[in-house]
């Protein structure tokens, strides 16, 4: 059997927006099917413009974008037949009830008139409302159900779950998992690495329509940023933190702690074992700082 | 009945139905004044003593006079009111369905499915043809219906050739504002374009009569082809092949207009 060609692949694809916007620039990526692959960026890093171009939406002024080995832009409507797609921006016909606009899309899908069925009660989506009444939320659930509702083997999810509430985005992390173990493969995008860390399987930092680097969740989180804060009952020398290897830019404020961590908690949590510590909060570091966190590297690698 | 062609009907089904109502009573109106006006001598005189470029204008100047039904119709129906009635749907449409949904976004989840740019356009283009194919049945319906009922003595021949004129007078702008609207993804533009090549189409052909200079670009206007006086002269054969012509142009150039556009965001 000959090996089956990837879910998607880029190569060199860069696209120039009429005025000289570079949103891509010789972008390659590789996604093997059954994967979960999330496109982790600033917003205006290319995310969409990607996605979008893998569906044709979009013509890449350079390089090439494939989808189960058939070209996006020379094979046709056959090559994103098996894609399933929820935009950034959902717009969908405002007069329509969300059943409507969920059966006129599965007839230009062809799939079952019931296809979407299932997954509008998963999400509790109301469907005999004109679509121009729902909220945000409301209308990202019936653009989330039109992208599954036929099974595809591809998904390709533009900030999905913008405007749902955090019960709804648990939801979606748990079909996307799903989907998945099915076999199905995933391309999702998102600034949140919360919400990465949960989905993906592996990460591509997307920045100024470059990918920066692709890694596993687990090695982003391994190299990446965390704010600690300790409150100790006693004051405690910070020079004693900043000598562990994972900790940086330790700053004490009488006996309240401030650190960046950067890699395993180990060594600051053995650390802080020999105080009496009265409260401990651990936040995730912004988008920007784990890119800071990459170009830290790209510049001790050069 | 494929997915897009079903949408376009379905969307504007409400507008075909009053806009077609609308035409067929707004003929039935101007076919209950003939009775009245026909033996009045005042307005034989009125309309002879109009200055010659609304002559013109209003197709007053056909063979059979305005007191007989198929002359009196021509100058109160087909010089003006019906050919805009059919404009202004045929615009609408066309730059409706492509223009005016890639404004609003909604066009983007149909392309993102397996349908090529191609059958999109041309499934749009069959929906503007099967609406004014409405329109124009509910307009020869009422002349139909009027004729026996006002005394108006129309050929049934010359009526559908008439109404096949406007038919695909409208066919060939509302596939301009298709073309249009592909190519610049503006509505205001698909509207605006067409409606300008109507009205100076509409004057260029009304008034070459007139003013021999005009003369030799009347071949230019629209309006030329789709039958001056229709009912008293009978439709133009080669004139709408002209014009049928000319909408399958305009949406062979609407089509290569939308495959080469990036859609979808900016």
């Amino acid at each position: 059997m000959p090996p089956s060609p990837p879910a998607i692949k880029t190569v060199a694809l860069s696209k120039v927006y009429p005025g000289g916007v570079e949103a891509l620039t010789a972008l390659d990526l590789v996604v093997e099917p059954g994967e979960v692959f999330a496109l982790l960026g600033p917003n205006g890093a290319g995310k969409s413009t990607l996605i979008r171009v893998l569906l044709d939406l979009i013509r890449p002024t350079a390089g090439h974008a494939s989808l189960f080995g058939i070209d996006t832009r020379t094979g046709g409507p056959a090559a994103r037949a098996d894609a399933g797609y929820v935009p950034g921006d959902p717009r969908l016909a405002g007069r329509m009830t969300g059943r409507e606009q969920l059966e006129s899309l599965a007839r230009l899908r062809r799939a079952s008139a019931g296809a979407h069925e299932a997954l509008a009660e998963r999400f509790a989506a109301p469907l005999d409302r004109p679509m121009r009444d729902l909220s945000r939320g409301n209308r990202q659930k019936i653009a989330l159900i039109q992208a599954f509702m036929h099974e595809p083997r591809l998904l390709l999810l533009d900030e999905a779950t913008s405007g749902l509430d955090p019960l709804m985005q648990d939801q979606f992390r748990r079909l996307v998992r799903e989907q998945a173990s099915e076999g199905r493969t995933v391309l999702l995008s998102s600034h949140s690495l919360d919400e990465v860390q949960h989905t993906a399987d592996r990460v591509g930092i997307i920045r100024e329509g470059r990918l920066a680097a692709v890694e596993t969740v687990e090695g982003l989180i391994s190299r990446s940023v965390r704010h600690v804060t300790a409150r100790l009952a006693t004051r405690a020398d910070p020079a004693d933190f900043a000598s562990l290897r994972s900790v940086r830019d330790v700053t004490s404020d009488r006996r309240i702690l401030r650190m960046r961590v950067q890699g395993e908690m180990d060594d600051l949590v053995k650390a802080l074992a020999s105080h009496q510590v009265l409260d401990l909060t651990i936040t995730p570091a912004d988008l920007e700082e784990i890119f800071l966190g990459f170009y830290h590297e790209d510049e001790s690698d050069a | 009945m494929p997915e897009v062609l079903r949408r376009a009907l379905v969307d504007r089904r409400r507008t075909l139905l009053s806009w077609s109502i609308g035409t067929a009573l707004y003929i039935g109106m101007i076919a209950a004044v003939f009775p009245s006006v026909k033996d009045s001598p005042g307005f034989q005189n009125l309309a002879q003593n109009y200055p010659d470029v609304l002559k013109h204008l209003f197709g007053i100047s056909g063979t059979l006079g305005i007191t007989t039904g198929p002359g009196f119709l021509d100058a109160e129906l087909f010089s003006a009111m019906l050919p805009l009635f059919v404009l202004v749907l045929a615009i609408g449409t066309g730059a409706g369905t492509l223009a005016g949904e890639h404004e609003q976004g909604l066009l983007e989840l149909v392309i993102s499915a397996p349908v090529s740019r191609r059958s999109i356009v041309l499934w749009k283009a069959a929906g503007l043809a099967i609406e004014l194919g409405v329109l124009a049945a509910a307009a020869t319906a009422a002349l139909l219906v009027a004729d026996p009922l006002a005394g108006l003595s129309l050929d049934v021949s010359r009526v559908v050739g008439a109404v096949a004129g406007l038919g695909l007078l409208g066919l060939f702008h509302g596939s301009m504002a298709l073309a249009v609207g592909a190519a610049t993804r503006h509505r205001a533009s698909a509207i605006g374009v067409p409606a300008a090549v109507a009205a100076v189409g509409y004057l260029v052909a009304g008034l070459a009569g007139l003013a021999g200079w005009l003369s030799p670009f009347r071949y230019l206007s629209p309006f030329h082809y789709s039958g001056q006086a229709p009912l008293q002269t009978g439709a133009d054969g080669p004139g709408l092949l002209v014009l049928a012509a000319g909408a399958a142009a305009m949406v062979g150039a609407a089509v290569l207009a939308f495959e080469r556009r990036d859609l979808g965001g900016g």
